[in-house]
């Protein structure tokens, strides 16, 4: 949905992943978004996610949105706003810095120029800005990046997140706006003591980004001609065309130009039916890597090519002959790590893996486990 | 403990709490002491049924909390447990509602006031869990009562007086309440909840006239009777009870409920410039607050356009919407429905409004702007589709009465 509504309005989006994340995020929203009320903004806040977030690590968005003082009415819907809205982008799991949701391949995809980013990690905010650069941007950002261990504020990262996230979204919410909104919850003291400290604690720094200078501004593509704009006739589905579409789709870097590049009725493929994996290849239109926090590594040296992993794999990542993981398809459950008898497979963080950064802020599978009891 | 935030913020703006649509509901169940609740999970209404389970764990209030083994049987409970005399709330969406029809449908039947929620959501396509009327509307026919809400704050409202219209001794009919699915279910906004003692004072405790008891001496209708003997019976007095609801028992539950919230609502529209109004965007539901936003903008261009948001679904206000349309040219329908096949080929609302115009004295030129298939509308599209409709009406005919507004593709 664009409108020039939708700019002038105030966004925070909150990524994050997994269940824990999703209430964590519940909290930040609705503390901040009663923040607002109290400061006189209308406000509202709803979450998107594509795949069910309530299994373990799979990403989502928050959104929570103030409205402008001039704008009286605002239309509380639920809706991924295209065009640059967010003001302020919050990031609950460094993780998501490398590989972001499936609707926001880009993580400051839609961000405004001026956007602040905020990250719960232990990381400094200068490596958080290499990752953008390389990673997570492809548009001018001179914004500002605050980083903070939520973890260091109390049990629940929600709080500490919340100081820094109002240091971030000022003058729009004040501290003494969150505080007051923090009353109603059940260990207040607490609270409120985790979200001062963390306001004046969490780092920043300034930000100064050319496109240019963004490893991904090479891959998003100008806009492209719109078929369905230019008032040709589009042409009715076979299966050629459908996979033609259905691989631009799949590789738009962007959520503006997937939703370009999506078909119409015509060009669709009919009914339940849907084109694209031969047999032996995986599905380059369902690729659902983004669930991954933690990378599976195979040492060859200690692999007997026993191919348990590849039996074990809920997800037919591992092909069998040679033994790889299609990194695509791989949800980092680390099945194939447990099932192996030789100790061949690790599960580095994502951060470490590729980047060789020590990250210690992040959700393990094994806390998720616990706290849910699955 | 003692206040540590030094805060100048106005009391009175800190009690409009944000809630998203299923949490507000939740506190209405609980505002309406109801005393058994049947659950079972269907995105998007589940929110409210999470919400109760936590305060009826938490202690705020106590109710008999079952989670059924389907939605059939959810539907089967509350029907029996309203039978002997209980208070019921029960909901779902989609597909899921449609599974427990056969249960729904009796319930109406049998003349048992249980309030229902619809989630409204598209019927499955793969994995759409987009705003679809659908659902709800399978079940138009069948003397449940329908209204639709257009934000967290009226769901809670409209839940509270549904309680009361079906339990009126001249209605005793079931009543769903239309939440859209996602835009209101999950969407927090500002609410601010009434007061328990001036709901208590709206609404009495339910009492069952017959009641389900063999103290009563009453036993349920042999199954195996043969169905001519008492089945256009029982339909008539299902219309008859309806047409009460329409013409009295509604009108007079929001009469009250104004008088005790002070707010004046008038109980089956709400209308905005439709006074002088020479078009008028007819709708229901959360959008309805974008096409209030766009009247407002093509107001501020002079255009004579009017908003006008139908409350309840069933029974329809076919008299009083006539009424509103009387001096109106053009009625543009937004509907975020299907209905393949049908006269026309529209969807469904507008078919209603088409109907309920049929013996105006001036019919005005109607257009359906169809928004199915859980696509999110978009302002752009809301604001082409009304100037379509000016145009129409200028030109005193329309080329194309049905649109598929968010529809990727040629619109044939």
């Amino acid at each position: 949905m664009s409108s020039p509504e939708l700019e002038s309005l105030t966004w925070l989006a909150i990524h994050g992943r997994g269940v824990i994340n999703t209430a964590h995020s519940s909290q930040i929203a609705l503390t901040l978004s009663q923040a607002g009320v109290s400061a006189g903004r209308e406000a509202f806040y709803y979450m998107r996610y594509d795949d069910s977030p309530e299994r373990v690590q799979l990403p989502f968005i928050y959104y929570a949105v103030f409205g402008n003082p001039k704008i009286k009415m605002i239309l509380p819907e639920e809706v991924e706003p295209i065009g640059n809205v967010f003001d302020t982008i919050a990031v609950l799991d460094s993780s998501l810095l490398v590989k972001s949701t499936s609707q926001r391949a880009l993580l400051l995809d839609g961000a405004k120029k001026n956007a602040s980013l905020v990250v719960n990690t232990s990381l400094k905010p200068e490596v958080i800005l290499r990752l953008v650069k390389k990673y997570g941007c492809a548009h001018d950002w001179d914004g500002r990046i605050f980083t903070l261990r939520a973890k260091k504020y109390g049990k629940n990262i929600a709080y500490g997140m919340i100081g820094a996230i109002a240091r971030a979204m000022e003058p729009l919410v004040t501290i003494e706006h969150v505080i007051d909104s923090l009353e109603s919850t059940e260990d207040q003291r607490e609270a409120i003591e985790a979200v001062k400290t963390a306001y004046d604690e969490s780092e920043s720094i300034k930000v100064s980004l050319k496109a240019s200078d963004c490893e991904q501004y090479r891959k998003v593509a100008p806009p492209s001609k719109d078929a369905n704009a230019s008032g040709a006739k589009p042409v009715p589905w076979n299966r050629e065309s459908y996979l033609k579409i259905k691989r631009a789709v799949a590789d738009a870097p962007t959520y503006e130009q997937r939703m370009k590049t999506m078909p119409s009725w015509e060009q669709i493929a009919p009914a339940l039916i849907e084109f694209g994996p031969k047999v032996g290849e995986r599905n380059f239109g369902f690729k659902t890597s983004f669930a991954r926090t933690f990378r599976p590594v195979i040492d060859e040296a200690k692999c007997i090519n026993c191919k348990l992993c590849h039996i074990f794999c809920p997800d037919g990542a591992i092909n069998f002959d040679p033994i790889k993981v299609d990194y695509d398809y791989c949800k980092g459950c680390g099945i194939c790590a447990n099932v192996c008898g030789s100790n061949a497979i690790s599960m580095p963080h994502e951060l470490a893996a590729l980047e060789g950064l020590d990250e210690e802020e992040f959700l393990t599978i094994r806390e998720a486990l616990i706290e849910y009891a699955y | 403990m003692s206040k540590t935030s030094q805060v100048s913020v106005q009391k009175s703006v800190q009690k409009r709490r944000v809630w998203t649509g299923a949490r507000a509901v939740a506190e209405a169940v609980k505002l309406a002491d109801v005393d058994v609740i049947a659950a079972y999970p269907i995105r998007p209404y589940t929110g409210i049924m999470n919400s109760l389970a936590t305060m009826i764990a938490g202690g705020d209030f106590y109710a008999e909390y079952l989670v059924c083994d389907s939605e059939h049987s959810q539907f089967e409970v509350v029907k029996h447990a309203s039978a002997v005399g209980a208070r019921t709330f029960v909901g779902s969406s989609g597909t899921g509602l449609i599974y427990g029809t056969e249960a729904v449908i009796t319930t109406a039947l049998g003349q048992l006031p249980v309030v229902g929620v619809v989630g409204c959501r598209s019927l499955d396509d793969p994995g759409n869990f987009g705003m679809e009327w659908n659902d709800a509307f399978l079940f138009r026919d069948v003397g449940w009562l329908m209204n639709w809400s257009k934000d967290p704050q009226e769901a809670l409202e409209m839940t509270l007086v549904a309680y009361r219209i079906a339990e009126d001794e001249r209605v005793l009919l079931p009543h769903f309440v239309a939440l859209d699915g996602a835009t209101i279910t999950h969407v927090a906004s500002p609410v601010i909840p009434p007061k328990k003692e001036l709901v208590d004072r709206f609404l009495p405790p339910y009492k069952q006239p017959h009641p389900l008891d063999p103290s009563y001496d009453t036993v349920s209708k042999a199954m195996h009777i043969a169905p001519s003997l008492i089945g256009p019976e029982q339909r008539k007095s299902l219309d008859a009870a309806i047409k009460r609801a329409k013409n009295v028992v509604i009108p007079e539950a929001w009469k009250a409920w104004s008088d005790i919230t002070g707010k004046d609502v008038d109980p089956y529209f709400e209308s905005m410039k439709m006074e002088d109004a020479d078009y008028a965007l007819v709708s229901m539901g959360a959008y309805s607050r974008n096409v209030d936003y766009i009247v407002e903008k093509l107001r501020e261009t002079g255009v004579k356009v009017g908003s006008l948001r139908l409350k309840y679904f069933r029974p329809f206000p076919t008299e009083e919407l006539k009424n509103i349309l009387k001096d109106v040219k053009g009625v543009g329908v937004i509907d975020f429905s299907f209905s393949l096949g049908s006269p026309g080929n529209g969807s469904v609302l507008s078919n209603e409004v088409k109907t309920a115009l049929y013996d105006a004295e001036n019919r005005p030129i109607l257009m359906d702007f169809i928004f199915a298939g859980g696509r999110e509308m978009t302002l752009t599209e809301l604001e082409n589709s009304t100037k379509q409709l000016i145009e129409s009406v200028k030109n005193g005919r329309v080329d194309k009465p049905v649109r598929w507004v968010t529809v990727r593709g040629d619109d044939e």
